[in-house]
């Protein structure tokens, strides 16, 4: 299948018109005319080449549920092919970086496959702006498109005007609209795409936003990951459907819920990632609607879908073709898979359909699957000998403290993951320790960071994923994460950029601010930052917290407590630098002898309620 | 067509039920510093203008916007267009 492409005689333009909406268009059809191909190609564009033969697609919907826009495999790959030809008149070189402003529409899958045509490398970039939030967004794309040496950007009308402000002084070939790269010549060339040893993307991770690192994913990496989660993991079926609302910027969103059912025929039905947000039972609806079989979420979609519904809704739900509910992307809570089956039971609901997974960008997607049909399987384990001895006992009757972890199923074949202590010696099961996956999804590094590249990778092709966990049947347990991440309403949230922000107001100075999350009174996480400084004006203070509140929203889209100290009231360790658990620990004490000492405004004081789970964490 | 001070009222008595009254809300109202709404906040309020006005807010209209002023005056541009 991998052979150029014929060029192609010149297409008139109406058939380039993207977003194409035709009046009373059909959804693409669930059950294909076309064999079903589980992922076995070298490389994606041979995966479209084969779904392109049969009549399924891509199908986008619009807040109110309406569909919004339909694009069939079929149309897809020849969009592609001919967008494939406009980049090329661009004279980029081979594996040059095209950024996509990620909005959830035609256009990225347009513009991401003629990437692969061309033998370009897409790079999908957020498309999500926090109110105020301007100038950080501005600056945060301009770190992004540095950050992979981009040569062309796309955005679309709506996001244009922030990527061009972006772009300025910035070395790039071409930036502009899906309409404006439509203007560019075809070029008479023959395509020569992206092969099995080249790159097929890169990934921003959702790190640090200050220090962005762009993960390298080669096409037989992202293909190795295809094939494992598809036959393997999901079993994909002739009959499945899929719905997704995560956004293309994400690996789950991108990897899972686009590649995914692509390299296996299926057709997708996408909701916006904020229409979601906004109206979360209309992703029930649209799974009602089509029938869909195949979903994934981070805990996070399932709870704000559980907060949403109300108990008459519940009824006009029909959910009894979700076979696979993949959760994932974050520690799972233990309740919550439960407290979401039980909510939906009533819609048919099978809570065996929970497929708990774990996985990164840094290993395409998925490092370890549940089997399917077999649900939740929760550890419960005494958090204190946990704590203490680094060792997952279940909990017993006298068990005082009790913590429940999700299994993550086995790691997928051809991949081995193993769990090392800090020596980097390996551990029996039930040991925690760092959790370290190698095989053929791993990536090839952090783009154009050789030193951020060592610390993740060894020689041997270890991949240090940061998080801890440990062994059970076979089965992976995470316990803990990357040391220090806050996890808000899904997104990851770096202490550093909170820091970063209180430390560059005046008068204020590196070192001056430690950030941390405590649990709120669901036992959420609230991001926490204390600031220590010289101001003993009220109004000054005042006036500090409201800038602070002001920018962490704009750059971050969070809320964040803020508490100010006196200098000096930081921690430190012995080398000097901040301790953000010892600066947790002492915030806690103060909250706990506040509520000691006046038990007024409880409501507050309940927020702190202390429910210290680091320890349990092993950190 | 959507008129400002219909708009406003709306945005205010949005705010004032979200926030139990705690904050006086006016044009000048900081959403960001003074009355602290975060992400899933901000949805809440979109989708409830949404809803009201039967209008559709795109997310980049928010970049730009301080206070309760500034958004009321992107909702009324949107209704200008449409």
């Amino acid at each position: 299948m991998a052979q150029a492409e014929k060029a192609m005689p010149f297409r008139g333009s109406k058939l380039n018109r993207t977003p194409e909406i035709n009046a009373g268009a059909l959804a693409t059809r669930t059950v294909n005319s076309l064999p079903l191909r589980r992922a076995d190609f070298a490389c994606l564009a041979d995966a479209l080449d084969y779904a392109a033969l049969g009549d399924t697609g891509a199908n986008f919907y619009s807040g109110r549920g309406k569909l919004a826009a339909v694009l069939p495999y079929r149309a897809l790959r020849e969009k592609a092919l001919v967008l494939a030809r406009r980049l090329l008149s661009l004279s980029l070189e081979r594996g040059a970086r095209v950024a996509i402003v990620a909005e959830t529409n035609p256009d990225f899958l347009r513009f991401f496959f003629a990437c692969q045509y061309a033998g370009l490398v897409p790079v999908a970039l957020p498309a999500a702006v926090n109110l105020g939030g301007h100038d950080a967004y501005v600056v945060r794309l301009r770190g992004l498109l540095l950050g992979c040496g981009a040569s062309a950007a796309m955005a679309s009308t709506q996001f244009h005007r922030f990527l061009r402000e972006a772009a300025e002084g910035v070395d790039l070939a071409f930036v502009g609209t899906p309409a404006a790269f439509d203007e560019l010549p075809e070029r008479d060339v023959s395509l020569k795409r992206s092969g099995p040893a080249e790159t097929a993307y890169l990934q921003y991770t959702s790190g640090s936003t200050s220090f962005p690192r762009g993960v390298v994913i080669k096409q037989e990496a992202v293909m190795s990951n295809l094939f494992g989660v598809v036959n393997h993991s999901l079993d994909v079926q002739p009959d499945d459907r899929c719905v997704s609302w995560l956004p293309f910027y994400h690996d789950m969103g991108l990897v899972g819920c686009m590649l995914a059912p692509m390299a296996t025929q299926r057709s997708i039905d996408y909701i916006d990632t904020r229409d979601f947000a906004m109206r979360p039972r209309r992703w029930l609806e649209l799974m009602t609607s089509t029938r869909a079989s195949i979903s994934f979420s981070p805990p996070f979609g399932y709870d704000l879908c559980a907060r949403r519904i109300r108990s008459e809704d519940v009824g006009r739900y029909d959910l009894s073709a979700w076979r696979i509910a993949g959760i994932g992307a974050e520690p799972i809570r233990a309740e919550l898979p439960d407290r979401f089956a039980k909510l939906l039971a009533p819609a048919g609901f099978n809570p065996r359909a929970f497929v708990p997974c774990y996985g990164m960008a840094e290993s395409s997607l998925a490092i370890s699957f549940s089997p399917v049909r077999q649900g939740v399987i929760v550890d419960w384990i005494d958090a204190d000998y946990l704590a203490e001895h680094l060792r997952a006992i279940p909990a017993g009757p006298k068990t005082g403290r009790v913590n429940g972890f999700v299994r993550c199923g086995a790691p997928l074949p051809g991949h081995e993951v193993a769990i090392r202590d800090d020596q980097g010696n390996a551990l029996p099961d039930l040991h925690v320790g760092r959790i370290k996956v190698r095989g053929p999804s791993v990536m090839s590094g952090y783009f154009a960071q050789p030193e951020q590249t060592r610390q993740a990778l060894s020689p041997d092709g270890w991949l240090d994923t940061g998080d801890i966990g440990y062994r059970v049947d076979g089965s992976v347990v995470v316990t803990g994460r990357h040391k220090d991440m806050i996890i808000i309403n899904g997104r990851n949230i770096w202490p550093q950029d909170i820091e970063h922000i209180a430390e560059r107001q005046p008068g204020l100075r590196p070192m001056d601010a430690s950030a941390f999350f405590v649990l709120g009174q669901d036992d959420e996480e609230v991001a926490v930052v204390v600031v220590q400084c010289n101001i003993s004006d009220a109004a000054e203070c005042h006036q500090l917290t409201q800038t602070l509140h002001r920018e962490i929203q704009g750059e971050l889209g969070i809320t964040c407590l803020i508490e100010l100290v006196p200098r000096h009231t930081l921690p430190r360790t012995s080398s000097g630098k901040l301790s953000r658990a010892a600066a947790r620990e002492d915030y806690l004490r103060r909250r706990e002898q506040e509520r000691l000492g006046a038990q007024a405004s409880t409501d507050r004081i309940s927020y702190f309620e202390q429910r210290d789970r680091t320890a349990a964490l092993g950190r | 067509m959507l008129e400002y001070p219909e708009i406003l009222a709306t945005l205010s008595a949005e705010l004032k039920s979200s926030t139990q009254g705690r904050v006086p809300i006016t044009e000048d109202t900081d959403l960001l510093s003074e009355l602290n709404l975060d992400s899933l906040q901000v949805m809440n309020l979109l989708l409830h203008v949404e809803d009201h006005f039967d209008i559709s807010i795109p997310v980049s209209i928010l970049a730009g916007v301080k206070t309760v002023r500034d958004l009321a005056q992107q909702i009324e541009k949107l209704g200008h267009k449409g």
